[in-house]
Protein backbone atom coordinates (compact mmCIF):
# COMPACT_ATOMS: atom_id res chain seq x y z
CA UNK A 1 0.00 0.00 0.00
CA UNK A 2 2.31 2.51 0.73
CA UNK A 3 4.66 1.26 -1.83
CA UNK A 4 1.76 1.89 -4.46
CA UNK A 5 1.07 5.78 -2.40
CA UNK A 6 5.20 6.04 -3.08
CA UNK A 7 4.73 5.54 -7.44
CA UNK A 8 1.82 7.76 -7.47
CA UNK A 9 3.94 10.72 -5.60
CA UNK A 10 6.74 9.57 -8.25
CA UNK A 11 4.69 9.47 -11.39
CA UNK A 12 2.73 12.85 -9.77
CA UNK A 13 6.23 14.78 -9.44
CA UNK A 14 6.85 13.77 -12.87
CA UNK A 15 4.41 14.73 -14.67
CA UNK A 16 4.90 18.31 -12.53
CA UNK A 17 7.90 18.51 -13.76
CA UNK A 18 7.09 17.91 -17.09
CA UNK A 19 4.61 20.59 -17.05
CA UNK A 20 6.93 22.87 -15.61
CA UNK A 21 9.59 22.08 -17.82
CA UNK A 22 6.97 22.82 -20.94
CA UNK A 23 6.07 26.24 -19.15
CA UNK A 24 9.37 27.57 -18.76
CA UNK A 25 9.71 28.00 -22.47
CA UNK A 26 13.19 26.56 -22.52
CA UNK A 27 12.55 24.29 -24.68
CA UNK A 28 10.81 24.22 -28.59
CA UNK A 29 7.20 24.59 -27.49
CA UNK A 30 6.36 21.46 -29.11
CA UNK A 31 9.58 19.09 -28.06
CA UNK A 32 7.56 19.13 -24.31
CA UNK A 33 4.19 19.89 -24.82
CA UNK A 34 1.87 20.28 -22.50
CA UNK A 35 0.36 17.54 -20.79
CA UNK A 36 -2.97 19.10 -21.31
CA UNK A 37 -1.95 18.93 -25.27
CA UNK A 38 -0.80 15.02 -25.07
CA UNK A 39 -4.05 14.37 -23.03
CA UNK A 40 -6.12 15.90 -25.85
CA UNK A 41 -3.81 14.01 -28.46
CA UNK A 42 -4.50 10.65 -26.58
CA UNK A 43 -8.83 11.34 -27.00
CA UNK A 44 -8.08 11.98 -30.55
CA UNK A 45 -5.96 9.24 -31.32
CA UNK A 46 -8.93 6.51 -29.21
CA UNK A 47 -10.97 7.98 -31.17
CA UNK A 48 -9.49 7.79 -34.66
CA UNK A 49 -10.47 4.62 -36.55
CA UNK A 50 -6.67 4.78 -38.38
CA UNK A 51 -5.56 4.24 -34.82
CA UNK A 52 -7.31 0.86 -34.55
CA UNK A 53 -6.62 0.10 -38.17
CA UNK A 54 -2.84 0.48 -37.69
CA UNK A 55 -3.31 -1.28 -34.39
CA UNK A 56 -4.74 -4.31 -36.19
CA UNK A 57 -1.80 -4.27 -38.52
CA UNK A 58 1.10 -4.28 -36.03
CA UNK A 59 -0.83 -6.72 -33.85
CA UNK A 60 -1.27 -9.26 -36.51
CA UNK A 61 2.33 -8.85 -37.62
CA UNK A 62 3.00 -9.63 -34.02
CA UNK A 63 0.99 -12.45 -34.03
CA UNK A 64 2.37 -14.10 -37.08
CA UNK A 65 5.77 -13.37 -36.03
CA UNK A 66 5.81 -14.76 -32.61
CA UNK A 67 4.14 -18.41 -33.78
CA UNK A 68 5.86 -18.76 -36.57
CA UNK A 69 9.39 -17.70 -34.26
CA UNK A 70 8.00 -19.29 -31.36
CA UNK A 71 7.22 -22.54 -33.12
CA UNK A 72 10.27 -22.82 -34.58
CA UNK A 73 12.05 -21.46 -32.04
CA UNK A 74 10.42 -24.61 -29.66
CA UNK A 75 11.84 -26.82 -32.01
CA UNK A 76 14.99 -25.79 -33.03
CA UNK A 77 15.40 -25.94 -29.16
CA UNK A 78 13.95 -29.43 -28.30
CA UNK A 79 16.50 -30.50 -31.22
CA UNK A 80 19.45 -28.57 -30.04
CA UNK A 81 19.20 -29.82 -26.48
CA UNK A 82 18.30 -33.83 -27.45
CA UNK A 83 20.94 -33.63 -30.16
CA UNK A 84 24.06 -34.10 -29.61
CA UNK A 85 24.98 -34.01 -33.39
CA UNK A 86 22.72 -31.08 -34.06
CA UNK A 87 23.69 -29.21 -30.98
CA UNK A 88 27.60 -29.71 -32.14
CA UNK A 89 27.03 -28.55 -35.35
CA UNK A 90 24.97 -25.54 -34.96
CA UNK A 91 24.46 -24.27 -31.16
CA UNK A 92 27.38 -22.11 -31.33
CA UNK A 93 26.33 -20.17 -34.09
CA UNK A 94 23.05 -20.27 -32.61
CA UNK A 95 24.78 -18.52 -29.52
CA UNK A 96 26.75 -15.91 -31.68
CA UNK A 97 23.38 -14.99 -33.64
CA UNK A 98 21.62 -14.13 -30.87
CA UNK A 99 22.92 -10.66 -29.30
CA UNK A 100 23.16 -9.11 -33.02
CA UNK A 101 20.65 -6.51 -33.57
CA UNK A 102 18.55 -8.57 -36.05
CA UNK A 103 17.59 -4.70 -37.69
CA UNK A 104 20.59 -5.04 -39.34
CA UNK A 105 19.36 -8.32 -41.32
CA UNK A 106 16.04 -5.61 -42.30
CA UNK A 107 16.92 -4.55 -45.79
CA UNK A 108 17.78 -8.28 -46.46
CA UNK A 109 14.29 -8.55 -45.74
CA UNK A 110 12.78 -5.79 -47.91
CA UNK A 111 14.11 -7.50 -50.36
CA UNK A 112 12.76 -10.70 -49.25
CA UNK A 113 9.16 -10.17 -48.32
CA UNK A 114 8.48 -6.87 -49.75
CA UNK A 115 8.28 -3.40 -47.80
CA UNK A 116 4.57 -4.87 -46.54
CA UNK A 117 3.92 -7.10 -43.09
CA UNK A 118 5.78 -9.79 -44.57
CA UNK A 119 9.43 -8.29 -43.92
CA UNK A 120 7.78 -6.62 -40.37
CA UNK A 121 6.45 -10.10 -39.50
CA UNK A 122 10.09 -12.13 -40.56
CA UNK A 123 11.55 -9.21 -38.52
CA UNK A 124 9.73 -10.20 -35.23
CA UNK A 125 10.18 -13.71 -35.79
CA UNK A 126 13.44 -13.99 -36.49
CA UNK A 127 13.93 -11.63 -33.24
CA UNK A 128 11.25 -14.43 -31.40
CA UNK A 129 13.38 -17.38 -32.92
CA UNK A 130 16.67 -16.80 -30.89
CA UNK A 131 16.10 -16.81 -26.53
CA UNK A 132 13.17 -18.98 -27.32
CA UNK A 133 15.52 -21.70 -28.93
CA UNK A 134 18.17 -20.80 -26.80
CA UNK A 135 16.09 -21.13 -23.24
CA UNK A 136 14.74 -24.85 -24.62
CA UNK A 137 18.11 -26.12 -25.68
CA UNK A 138 19.13 -25.53 -22.05
CA UNK A 139 15.68 -26.27 -20.61
CA UNK A 140 15.69 -29.51 -22.66
CA UNK A 141 19.75 -30.24 -21.30
CA UNK A 142 18.00 -30.03 -17.48
CA UNK A 143 15.46 -32.57 -17.54
CA UNK A 144 16.00 -35.44 -15.67
CA UNK A 145 17.76 -38.81 -17.61
CA UNK A 146 15.31 -40.93 -15.72
CA UNK A 147 12.54 -39.60 -17.24
CA UNK A 148 14.01 -40.36 -20.84
CA UNK A 149 14.85 -43.44 -19.35
CA UNK A 150 11.24 -44.24 -18.24
CA UNK A 151 10.12 -43.34 -22.06
CA UNK A 152 12.61 -45.00 -23.39
CA UNK A 153 11.60 -48.16 -21.65
CA UNK A 154 8.26 -47.80 -22.46
CA UNK A 155 9.43 -47.57 -25.91
CA UNK A 156 8.27 -44.35 -26.72
CA UNK A 157 8.51 -42.79 -29.91
CA UNK A 158 10.55 -39.76 -30.71
CA UNK A 159 7.20 -38.50 -31.76
CA UNK A 160 6.31 -39.30 -28.25
CA UNK A 161 9.44 -38.35 -26.50
CA UNK A 162 9.58 -34.74 -27.84
CA UNK A 163 5.60 -34.02 -26.79
CA UNK A 164 5.29 -36.21 -23.83
CA UNK A 165 8.24 -36.28 -22.00
CA UNK A 166 10.46 -33.17 -23.60
CA UNK A 167 7.72 -30.50 -23.77
CA UNK A 168 5.85 -30.68 -20.32
CA UNK A 169 9.44 -31.22 -19.16
CA UNK A 170 10.62 -27.80 -20.54
CA UNK A 171 7.24 -25.66 -20.05
CA UNK A 172 9.09 -23.39 -17.59
CA UNK A 173 11.85 -22.71 -19.67
CA UNK A 174 9.68 -22.54 -22.82
CA UNK A 175 7.68 -19.91 -21.27
CA UNK A 176 10.38 -17.67 -20.35
CA UNK A 177 11.65 -17.84 -23.31
CA UNK A 178 8.76 -16.60 -25.25
CA UNK A 179 8.08 -13.81 -22.65
CA UNK A 180 11.99 -12.58 -23.74
CA UNK A 181 11.01 -13.48 -27.54
CA UNK A 182 8.11 -11.71 -27.50
CA UNK A 183 9.51 -8.23 -26.10
CA UNK A 184 11.89 -8.49 -29.46
CA UNK A 185 9.52 -9.68 -31.29
CA UNK A 186 7.89 -6.39 -30.69
CA UNK A 187 10.91 -4.65 -30.44
CA UNK A 188 11.42 -5.67 -34.37
CA UNK A 189 8.85 -5.34 -35.68
CA UNK A 190 8.30 -1.80 -34.01
CA UNK A 191 12.04 -0.83 -35.48
CA UNK A 192 10.46 -2.01 -38.85
CA UNK A 193 7.70 -0.30 -39.02
CA UNK A 194 9.25 3.11 -38.46
CA UNK A 195 12.31 2.43 -41.09
CA UNK A 196 9.79 1.52 -44.09
CA UNK A 197 6.30 1.06 -43.80
CA UNK A 198 3.05 1.94 -45.24
CA UNK A 199 1.00 0.84 -41.82
CA UNK A 200 1.45 -0.25 -38.19
CA UNK A 201 2.01 1.94 -34.85
CA UNK A 202 5.44 2.43 -35.69
CA UNK A 203 4.91 4.11 -39.07
CA UNK A 204 2.12 6.13 -37.14
CA UNK A 205 4.41 7.37 -34.61
CA UNK A 206 7.08 8.12 -37.89
CA UNK A 207 4.14 9.65 -39.44
CA UNK A 208 3.11 12.11 -36.28
CA UNK A 209 7.09 12.65 -36.18
CA UNK A 210 7.46 13.66 -39.72
CA UNK A 211 4.30 16.09 -39.60
CA UNK A 212 5.94 17.52 -36.48
CA UNK A 213 2.66 16.54 -34.55
CA UNK A 214 4.31 15.92 -31.12
CA UNK A 215 1.38 15.91 -28.69
CA UNK A 216 -0.01 12.83 -31.42
CA UNK A 217 3.54 11.25 -31.04
CA UNK A 218 3.65 11.09 -26.97
CA UNK A 219 -0.16 10.06 -26.62
CA UNK A 220 0.94 7.24 -29.51
CA UNK A 221 3.99 6.53 -27.40
CA UNK A 222 2.30 6.04 -24.04
CA UNK A 223 -0.67 4.07 -25.93
CA UNK A 224 2.17 1.67 -26.66
CA UNK A 225 3.92 1.32 -23.09
CA UNK A 226 0.37 0.86 -21.75
CA UNK A 227 -0.19 -2.22 -24.40
CA UNK A 228 3.39 -4.12 -23.49
CA UNK A 229 3.07 -3.78 -20.18
CA UNK A 230 -0.82 -5.57 -20.12
CA UNK A 231 0.26 -7.95 -22.66
CA UNK A 232 3.58 -8.49 -20.06
CA UNK A 233 1.55 -9.18 -17.04
CA UNK A 234 -0.52 -11.19 -18.69
CA UNK A 235 1.96 -13.80 -19.58
CA UNK A 236 3.13 -13.30 -16.40
CA UNK A 237 0.04 -14.80 -15.22
CA UNK A 238 0.18 -17.37 -17.84
CA UNK A 239 3.16 -18.12 -16.52
CA UNK A 240 2.45 -18.70 -12.98
CA UNK A 241 -0.36 -20.69 -13.39
CA UNK B 1 10.69 -75.84 -13.47
CA UNK B 2 9.44 -73.69 -16.40
CA UNK B 3 11.89 -73.24 -19.51
CA UNK B 4 13.15 -69.77 -19.03
CA UNK B 5 11.60 -66.39 -19.86
CA UNK B 6 14.61 -64.14 -19.21
CA UNK B 7 18.15 -65.28 -19.63
CA UNK B 8 21.43 -63.11 -19.06
CA UNK B 9 24.21 -65.12 -21.33
CA UNK B 10 28.08 -64.90 -20.44
CA UNK B 11 27.17 -60.45 -19.82
CA UNK B 12 30.33 -58.33 -20.38
CA UNK B 13 30.46 -54.60 -19.97
CA UNK B 14 33.27 -52.47 -19.84
CA UNK B 15 33.30 -48.78 -19.22
CA UNK B 16 36.46 -46.70 -20.54
CA UNK B 17 39.39 -47.50 -22.56
CA UNK B 18 40.78 -51.22 -22.45
CA UNK B 19 43.96 -49.20 -20.95
CA UNK B 20 41.86 -46.87 -18.32
CA UNK B 21 38.34 -48.90 -17.96
CA UNK B 22 35.99 -50.56 -15.30
CA UNK B 23 35.07 -53.44 -15.77
CA UNK B 24 31.62 -53.26 -14.24
CA UNK B 25 30.46 -56.92 -15.17
CA UNK B 26 31.70 -59.91 -16.34
CA UNK B 27 30.83 -63.34 -17.54
CA UNK B 28 27.45 -63.00 -16.32
CA UNK B 29 24.93 -65.91 -16.50
CA UNK B 30 21.66 -66.41 -14.72
CA UNK B 31 17.95 -67.25 -15.76
CA UNK B 32 14.61 -66.18 -14.93
CA UNK B 33 11.57 -68.43 -14.92
CA UNK B 34 8.12 -67.79 -15.66
CA UNK B 35 6.47 -66.65 -12.78
CA UNK B 36 9.69 -66.78 -10.32
CA UNK B 37 10.78 -64.07 -8.59
CA UNK B 38 14.74 -63.65 -8.97
CA UNK B 39 16.57 -60.83 -6.86
CA UNK B 40 20.50 -59.68 -7.53
CA UNK B 41 22.45 -58.87 -4.88
CA UNK B 42 25.28 -57.04 -4.40
CA UNK B 43 27.34 -54.53 -2.68
CA UNK B 44 26.78 -50.70 -3.78
CA UNK B 45 29.07 -49.90 -6.76
CA UNK B 46 29.24 -53.66 -7.83
CA UNK B 47 27.03 -53.29 -11.32
CA UNK B 48 24.21 -53.61 -10.27
CA UNK B 49 22.94 -50.49 -12.13
CA UNK B 50 24.71 -51.74 -14.88
CA UNK B 51 23.26 -55.36 -15.58
CA UNK B 52 19.68 -53.65 -14.50
CA UNK B 53 19.94 -50.98 -17.83
CA UNK B 54 21.35 -53.88 -20.05
CA UNK B 55 18.54 -56.27 -19.37
CA UNK B 56 15.84 -53.45 -19.63
CA UNK B 57 18.15 -52.56 -23.12
CA UNK B 58 18.90 -48.53 -22.04
CA UNK B 59 22.79 -49.39 -22.52
CA UNK B 60 24.45 -50.99 -25.27
CA UNK B 61 27.85 -51.88 -26.53
CA UNK B 62 28.43 -55.22 -23.80
CA UNK B 63 29.91 -58.55 -24.89
CA UNK B 64 27.15 -61.67 -24.24
CA UNK B 65 23.43 -62.09 -24.85
CA UNK B 66 20.28 -60.79 -22.89
CA UNK B 67 17.21 -63.18 -24.04
CA UNK B 68 13.26 -62.72 -22.83
CA UNK B 69 11.37 -65.65 -24.73
CA UNK B 70 14.43 -67.19 -26.52
CA UNK B 71 14.50 -63.53 -28.46
CA UNK B 72 17.63 -60.96 -27.72
CA UNK B 73 17.35 -58.29 -26.76
CA UNK B 74 18.27 -55.12 -28.57
CA UNK B 75 17.11 -51.92 -27.28
CA UNK B 76 14.25 -51.57 -24.68
CA UNK B 77 11.97 -54.99 -25.14
CA UNK B 78 8.25 -54.71 -24.86
CA UNK B 79 7.92 -58.02 -22.40
CA UNK B 80 9.97 -55.82 -20.11
CA UNK B 81 8.57 -53.43 -17.59
CA UNK B 82 10.81 -51.17 -16.10
CA UNK B 83 10.92 -49.81 -12.31
CA UNK B 84 13.41 -47.21 -11.58
CA UNK B 85 15.80 -46.28 -8.28
CA UNK B 86 15.32 -42.81 -8.48
CA UNK B 87 12.37 -40.91 -8.59
CA UNK B 88 10.92 -41.15 -11.88
CA UNK B 89 6.95 -40.47 -12.07
CA UNK B 90 6.46 -37.42 -14.52
CA UNK B 91 5.87 -34.19 -12.08
CA UNK B 92 3.61 -32.51 -14.51
CA UNK B 93 0.90 -35.73 -14.75
CA UNK B 94 -1.34 -36.40 -11.44
CA UNK B 95 -1.16 -39.91 -10.31
CA UNK B 96 -3.57 -41.44 -12.53
CA UNK B 97 -2.10 -39.99 -15.86
CA UNK B 98 0.74 -40.88 -14.22
CA UNK B 99 -0.29 -44.71 -14.23
CA UNK B 100 -2.17 -44.61 -17.70
CA UNK B 101 1.23 -43.72 -19.75
CA UNK B 102 2.14 -46.66 -20.58
CA UNK B 103 -1.24 -46.82 -22.61
CA UNK B 104 -0.90 -43.46 -23.96
CA UNK B 105 1.74 -44.26 -26.05
CA UNK B 106 0.09 -47.57 -27.30
CA UNK B 107 -2.79 -45.11 -28.02
CA UNK B 108 -5.40 -46.73 -25.50
CA UNK B 109 -8.60 -44.92 -25.71
CA UNK B 110 -8.54 -42.35 -23.05
CA UNK B 111 -11.99 -44.05 -21.28
CA UNK B 112 -10.18 -47.27 -21.03
CA UNK B 113 -7.05 -46.22 -19.82
CA UNK B 114 -8.38 -44.49 -17.06
CA UNK B 115 -10.47 -47.28 -16.28
CA UNK B 116 -6.92 -49.79 -16.81
CA UNK B 117 -4.85 -47.56 -14.39
CA UNK B 118 -7.70 -47.05 -11.76
CA UNK B 119 -6.84 -50.90 -11.43
CA UNK B 120 -3.43 -50.40 -11.27
CA UNK B 121 -3.76 -47.53 -8.94
CA UNK B 122 -5.91 -49.12 -6.45
CA UNK B 123 -3.96 -52.50 -6.55
CA UNK B 124 -0.50 -50.58 -5.11
CA UNK B 125 -3.22 -48.56 -2.43
CA UNK B 126 -3.62 -45.41 -3.74
CA UNK B 127 -7.38 -45.39 -4.75
CA UNK B 128 -8.21 -42.01 -3.61
CA UNK B 129 -5.42 -40.45 -5.04
CA UNK B 130 -6.22 -40.51 -8.70
CA UNK B 131 -5.86 -36.50 -8.65
CA UNK B 132 -3.11 -35.49 -6.86
CA UNK B 133 0.37 -34.28 -7.94
CA UNK B 134 3.68 -36.38 -7.27
CA UNK B 135 4.68 -33.38 -5.59
CA UNK B 136 1.89 -33.50 -2.81
CA UNK B 137 3.02 -37.59 -2.53
CA UNK B 138 5.77 -39.17 0.08
CA UNK B 139 8.13 -40.81 -1.01
CA UNK B 140 7.03 -44.00 -0.95
CA UNK B 141 3.65 -43.48 -2.76
CA UNK B 142 5.65 -42.12 -5.68
CA UNK B 143 7.35 -45.10 -6.08
CA UNK B 144 4.14 -46.82 -5.51
CA UNK B 145 2.68 -44.89 -8.49
CA UNK B 146 5.92 -45.98 -10.10
CA UNK B 147 5.61 -49.08 -9.90
CA UNK B 148 1.50 -49.61 -10.35
CA UNK B 149 2.93 -47.63 -14.56
CA UNK B 150 5.06 -49.85 -14.95
CA UNK B 151 2.85 -52.74 -13.81
CA UNK B 152 -0.46 -50.74 -16.48
CA UNK B 153 1.79 -51.78 -19.46
CA UNK B 154 1.17 -55.57 -18.52
CA UNK B 155 5.19 -56.92 -18.79
CA UNK B 156 5.93 -60.10 -18.96
CA UNK B 157 8.86 -59.54 -16.76
CA UNK B 158 8.81 -56.82 -14.07
CA UNK B 159 12.52 -55.23 -13.68
CA UNK B 160 13.02 -53.07 -10.38
CA UNK B 161 16.52 -51.62 -9.74
CA UNK B 162 16.54 -51.13 -5.92
CA UNK B 163 13.27 -49.34 -6.25
CA UNK B 164 12.79 -49.32 -2.13
CA UNK B 165 16.26 -48.09 -1.92
CA UNK B 166 15.58 -43.91 -1.33
CA UNK B 167 12.62 -45.08 1.45
CA UNK B 168 12.96 -45.44 4.87
CA UNK B 169 12.67 -49.06 6.69
CA UNK B 170 9.35 -48.72 7.62
CA UNK B 171 7.73 -48.16 4.31
CA UNK B 172 10.32 -50.37 2.76
CA UNK B 173 9.13 -53.08 4.60
CA UNK B 174 5.23 -52.24 4.15
CA UNK B 175 6.06 -51.83 0.24
CA UNK B 176 7.94 -55.34 0.19
CA UNK B 177 4.84 -56.86 1.63
CA UNK B 178 2.63 -55.05 -0.86
CA UNK B 179 4.11 -55.94 -3.71
CA UNK B 180 4.97 -59.74 -2.96
CA UNK B 181 1.26 -59.51 -2.77
CA UNK B 182 0.97 -57.95 -5.99
CA UNK B 183 3.66 -60.23 -7.42
CA UNK B 184 1.71 -63.19 -6.09
CA UNK B 185 -1.56 -62.16 -7.75
CA UNK B 186 -0.57 -61.37 -10.90
CA UNK B 187 2.09 -64.24 -10.95
CA UNK B 188 4.34 -61.60 -12.27
CA UNK B 189 7.80 -62.73 -13.17
CA UNK B 190 10.14 -60.47 -11.67
CA UNK B 191 13.67 -59.71 -11.38
CA UNK B 192 14.73 -57.05 -8.35
CA UNK B 193 18.13 -55.53 -8.09
CA UNK B 194 19.14 -54.66 -4.39
CA UNK B 195 21.41 -54.07 -2.14
CA UNK B 196 19.38 -55.07 0.95
CA UNK B 197 19.22 -59.11 2.19
CA UNK B 198 16.08 -58.77 3.82
CA UNK B 199 14.30 -57.16 1.00
CA UNK B 200 15.81 -60.22 -1.02
CA UNK B 201 14.73 -63.14 0.87
CA UNK B 202 11.67 -61.62 2.33
CA UNK B 203 10.76 -61.55 -1.98
CA UNK B 204 12.68 -64.12 -4.08
CA UNK B 205 12.45 -67.66 -4.85
CA UNK B 206 16.07 -67.04 -6.09
CA UNK B 207 19.03 -64.78 -4.99
CA UNK B 208 22.17 -63.98 -7.50
CA UNK B 209 24.52 -62.91 -5.15
CA UNK B 210 26.70 -60.54 -7.23
CA UNK B 211 30.52 -59.98 -6.85
CA UNK B 212 32.05 -56.35 -6.34
CA UNK B 213 33.82 -55.08 -8.79
CA UNK B 214 33.65 -56.81 -11.73
CA UNK B 215 30.58 -57.47 -11.16
CA UNK B 216 30.02 -61.86 -11.20
CA UNK B 217 28.23 -64.49 -10.36
CA UNK B 218 29.91 -65.40 -7.07
CA UNK B 219 26.56 -67.94 -5.74
CA UNK B 220 22.82 -68.53 -6.72
CA UNK B 221 20.50 -69.18 -3.38
CA UNK B 222 17.24 -70.68 -3.72
CA UNK B 223 15.18 -69.55 -1.20
CA UNK B 224 13.12 -72.34 0.46
CA UNK B 225 10.58 -70.28 2.39
CA UNK B 226 7.00 -71.12 1.98
CA UNK B 227 4.51 -68.99 -0.11
CA UNK B 228 2.50 -66.53 0.30
CA UNK B 229 4.80 -64.91 2.97
CA UNK B 230 3.43 -62.45 4.99
CA UNK B 231 5.17 -59.89 7.57
CA UNK B 232 5.61 -62.99 10.25
CA UNK B 233 8.18 -64.54 7.78
CA UNK B 234 10.59 -61.67 8.81
CA UNK B 235 10.96 -62.87 12.32
CA UNK B 236 10.57 -66.94 11.49
CA UNK B 237 14.38 -68.42 12.15
CA UNK B 238 14.54 -69.59 8.45
CA UNK B 239 14.67 -66.10 7.59
CA UNK B 240 16.66 -65.37 9.80
CA UNK B 241 19.05 -68.34 8.79
CA UNK B 242 19.15 -67.02 5.18
CA UNK B 243 19.73 -63.99 5.66
CA UNK B 244 22.81 -64.82 8.05
CA UNK B 245 24.05 -66.96 5.36
CA UNK B 246 23.87 -64.58 3.06
CA UNK B 247 25.54 -61.91 4.74
CA UNK B 248 28.93 -64.32 4.97
CA UNK B 249 29.18 -63.36 1.34
CA UNK B 250 27.64 -60.26 0.99
CA UNK B 251 29.98 -58.89 3.54
CA UNK B 252 33.46 -59.95 1.85
CA UNK B 253 32.38 -58.71 -1.30
CA UNK B 254 30.95 -55.27 0.82
CA UNK B 255 34.25 -55.10 2.46
CA UNK B 256 36.19 -55.36 -1.12
CA UNK B 257 34.51 -52.81 -2.03
CA UNK B 258 35.16 -50.53 1.23
CA UNK B 259 38.95 -51.25 0.49
CA UNK B 260 38.53 -50.27 -2.73
CA UNK B 261 36.80 -46.66 -1.74
CA UNK B 262 40.08 -46.09 0.57
CA UNK B 263 42.12 -47.35 -1.96
CA UNK B 264 41.13 -44.18 -3.59
CA UNK B 265 40.99 -42.34 -0.60
CA UNK B 266 44.73 -42.43 -0.70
Amino acid sequence: MAAARLRLIAAVAIMAAWEALAASGLLFRDVVPSLWYIAKALAITLADPAFYRNLGVTSGEFLMAVSVGGLAGASAGLALGANRFLAAAYERWVHYLAPVPKIIFFPALLLAFGAGPGSKIAMGAISCFFPVAISVASGVRAVRPVLLNVGHGFRATTWQMATKIYLPAVREPLLNGLRLGFGVAAIGILLAETKLSKAGIGFLVMDSYRRFDMPGMYALLILVVLLVAAVNAALTRLNRN
Amino acid sequence: MAVPTLTVEHVTKRFGTTEFGVTAVEDFTFDVAEGEFVSVIGPSGCGKSTLFHIIGGLTGDYQGRVTVGGETVNGPHPAIGMVFQEESTFPWRNVIDNVAFPLELRGVSRAERLERALHYVTMVGLRGFEQRYPAELSGGMRQRVSIARTLAAQPKILLMDEPFASLDEQTRLLLGAKVTQIQQRLRQTTLLITHSLTEAVQLSDRIVVMTFRPGRVRRIVEVRLPRPRGDDILTSPEFGRYVAELWVDLREEANRGLDAAEHLAT
